[in-house]
């Protein structure tokens, strides 16, 4: 039984870790309509980051965080500024393409200013274990667990509520009808890729503690969190926190029982049954949400 | 006017006509293939240094019989860049010869291209026995393999933990775990192969991508199998990954044997931390390793650190280091950049054990593959990597706690 228990945390809290990484993929895709490939090298950016503000300031990780979520917002939005709006009428894979080549940039960037050494904040607040009757936690994936959940909350009120969050869905279901009703297009689509971006630097923030900081770091989650939008619904904020959560328990259980050599496989063949069930995923829209 | 004209021409085309052929005589140009960017590229970077000091020491000498040796670099990230860039160096640059190339899959790529090309090809690092296993005649390997790893490891568990232990090796309830790709299953294997020959007790084995974030499953496997013993073919994150998600699952073997990569890198000793301490590793000779069994060492340290300005960050640089040397001196012994002459040349070429920096002798068999290369068994004591076995390059005993 706490064995179970133990691959249920594992899974959850691991989901907790995949969730955070995917609000800021899932809310660029729904607004933006871009398929973001650099998603996993902004999150590299912003773990180098911290550990420079850790190297150079003495800052905790968690003291970071808004630092990092500035600096990651004026890429993200200088990004959209610059790379995607030329692009917005163009072909969805020419867009694809400009996604890919920053990600080929900034990788190739990362490993000409730091090499491919592995770099970690030493941390002693965040990397404990503790344990309560028998199960261990790690308090800093708990952390992270929490931050996820309250952020995709927060980010869902702010859309269901606010004039930004009413624009930022108008654009996601018209572009064109919802400039006619007075959206200011570019910047609106300006604010939400510097909000998926800000949201991967917290996401940098909170990965920092429990892992090392290497210039490919982004391509190992970065998969995950692509199958994880997919499967919650391209765009849907729940839909990426369940899909998060659901991927990390495949990932703790199959791990366990099947091996972790198949766990992949296990989660690839989930995916693509809920898929050929729901083609828009979980919590997709239906026809023309993608 | 047009008449000097022309004969101005004539004659500059003729200075440079001429200088472009004392160059080529002067010269010998020798292809690097590494990977140099992407996720390889810390240890392939590495490697190139091996070579590129060994260069620069035999150009001191005097180069090759007089010629001067040029280092034509390449970058090859994965086997489709091997491929591109084997070919441009051997018909662009005509390269005498390449040397290569830290990973397996790029020296497997390469090596098809320069066969068939017929440049002599010499593999310093990548270790999966395929590399001189498919009949390719010019291709020639310094570096010990996948399956020397493997009974290292193996033979250190009976030879040196077990008796440290004080136990029957039989005893002991083994995991095997290792890395999915061609390194980690090849070792895995051979390792699985070899226990089950001498009967010990393999109680899990199983492998996971090099590329997860996540082995507290694989971690609650091996705990609840109870194994005493782990084997661990990693790189460098999932190493750190283990260690940190071990820590975290209370689970503490008696003893670890890393093999290779991941396992010897100072980077990953400070990013695990204090659970690094007592850990086992399996790997090509480290510059730590006792100096009376490996001939020219400490020139080898000195040198790096006053080119590069810090010590070797692994010993793929010694190893690159004296495999290039070797091969130097057999293109020199040669006298010709004939293929055929080549081989014949590194089929003759022998030298005793200890009397390169790495300790290893050369012998090569008809395979091109060095049949007396080896690895060594370190312990991370103190924060850092001793070599405790075997006795002749030993300078620690080894620490284990009942």
């Amino acid at each position: 039984m706490s064995l179970l228990l133990q691959l249920l945390v594992n899974g959850l809290l691991l989901g907790g870790s995949y969730a955070i990484i995917s609000i800021g993929l899932t809310l660029i895709f729904g607004v933006v309509r871009i398929v973001n490939f650099a998603h996993g090298e902004f999150l590299m950016v912003g773990m180098y980051v911290v550990w420079l503000c850790a190297q150079h300031l003495g800052l905790h990780p968690y003291a970071s965080i808004p630092i990092v979520v500035l600096i990651l917002f004026g890429l993200g939005a200088l990004m959209q500024r610059n790379i995607i709006q030329p692009l917005l009428s163009a072909d969805g894979h020419i867009q694809i393409f400009a996604t890919v080549g920053v990600s080929t940039a900034l990788l190739n960037l990362a490993l000409i200013l730091f090499g491919a050494d592995i770099r970690k904040v030493d941390a002693s607040f965040g990397t404990q274990p503790f344990s309560i009757g028998g199960i261990t936690f790690v308090s800093g994936q708990l952390i992270t667990f929490v931050v996820a959940i309250v952020v995709a909350t927060a980010l869902h009120l702010f859309l269901r509520h606010t004039y930004t969050g009413r624009a930022f869905r108008a654009l996601a279901q018209n572009r064109v009808a919802a400039a006619l009703m007075g959206v200011n297009v570019n910047a609106m689509y300006v604010l939400a890729f510097g909000m998926g971006t800000a949201l991967v630097g917290l996401a940098a923030a909170l990965m920092t503690v429990q892992y090392p900081a290497f210039p490919t770091v982004g391509s190992y989650f970065v998969l995950t969190a692509f199958v994880i939008v997919v499967l919650g619904g391209m765009g849907s904020l729940p839909g990426a926190v369940i899909g998060a959560m659901f991927i990390g328990l495949i990932d703790s259980f199959a791990g366990y029982y099947v091996g972790p050599d198949l766990k992949e496989v296990v989660y690839f063949l989930v995916f693509l049954s809920i898929l050929s069930i729901r083609p828009t995923g979980l919590f997709g829209l239906g026809q023309g949400s993608e | 006017m047009i008449k000097s004209l022309k004969h101005i021409t004539a004659v500059v085309g003729l200075a440079v006509t001429m200088s472009v052929t004392t160059v080529h005589a002067q010269e010998i140009k020798i292809g690097a293939l590494f990977p140099l960017s992407g996720g390889l590229a810390l240890l392939g970077d590495e490697s190139l240094r091996g070579v590129q000091l060994a260069v620069e020491e035999r150009n001191a000498a005097g180069g090759i019989n007089g010629q001067k040796i040029v280092i034509v670099k390449a970058d090859a990230v994965d086997a489709n860049q091997a491929v591109g860039e084997a070919r441009r160096l051997t018909s662009g640059d005509s390269v005498a010869a390449i040397f290569g190339s830290y990973a397996s899959g790029i020296a497997v790529a390469a090596t098809q291209v320069t066969e068939l090309a017929g440049v002599p090809y010499f593999e310093l690092g990548a270790v999966a026995d395929t590399v001189t296993g498919r009949g390719l005649k010019y291709v020639f390997r310094s570096n010990s393999t996948a399956k020397n790893f493997a009974d290292r490891s193996i033979e250190s568990l009976t030879q040196v933990v077990a008796p440290a232990l004080k136990v029957d090796p039989k005893t002991l309830k083994i995991a095997i775990i290792y890395e999915d790709g061609p390194y980690g299953t090849l070792v895995g294997g051979f390792q699985k192969d070899e226990a089950k020959r001498l009967g010990l007790n393999v109680v899990e084995s199983q492998s996971y991508s090099a590329k997860t974030v996540d082995l507290s499953s694989l971690i609650l496997r091996v705990k609840s199998a109870g194994a005493d013993i782990v084997l661990h073919t990693a790189y460098q994150n999932d190493a750190v990954l283990f260690f940190r998600q071990a820590a975290a699952a209370s689970y503490k073997p008696r003893a670890v044997i890393g093999a290779g990569g991941g396992y010897s890198l100072n980077d990953t000793a400070q990013a695990v931390g204090a659970p690094m301490e007592g850990v086992f590793d399996v790997d090509f000779p480290q510059i730590t390793m006792n100096e009376a069994g490996a001939q020219g060492l400490k020139e080898f340290v000195a040198s790096y650190q006053k080119h590069f300005n810090m010590p070797p960050r692994s010993g793929h640089s010694l190893v690159n280091y004296v495999g290039a040397k070797a091969f130097l001196d057999i293109l020199a012994k040669a006298k010709s950049t004939d293929k055929d002459k080549i081989r014949e040349t590194v089929l003759a070429y022998k030298q005793p054990a200890g009397s390169s920096a790495a300790g290893w002798g050369f012998q090569f068999g008809e395979n091109g593959q060095n049949q007396m290369a080896t690895t060594n068994l370190m312990q991370w004591q103190h924060g850092k990597l001793v070599t405790v076995y075997p006795a002749s390059v030993a300078t620690a005993k080894p620490i284990l706690s009942n």
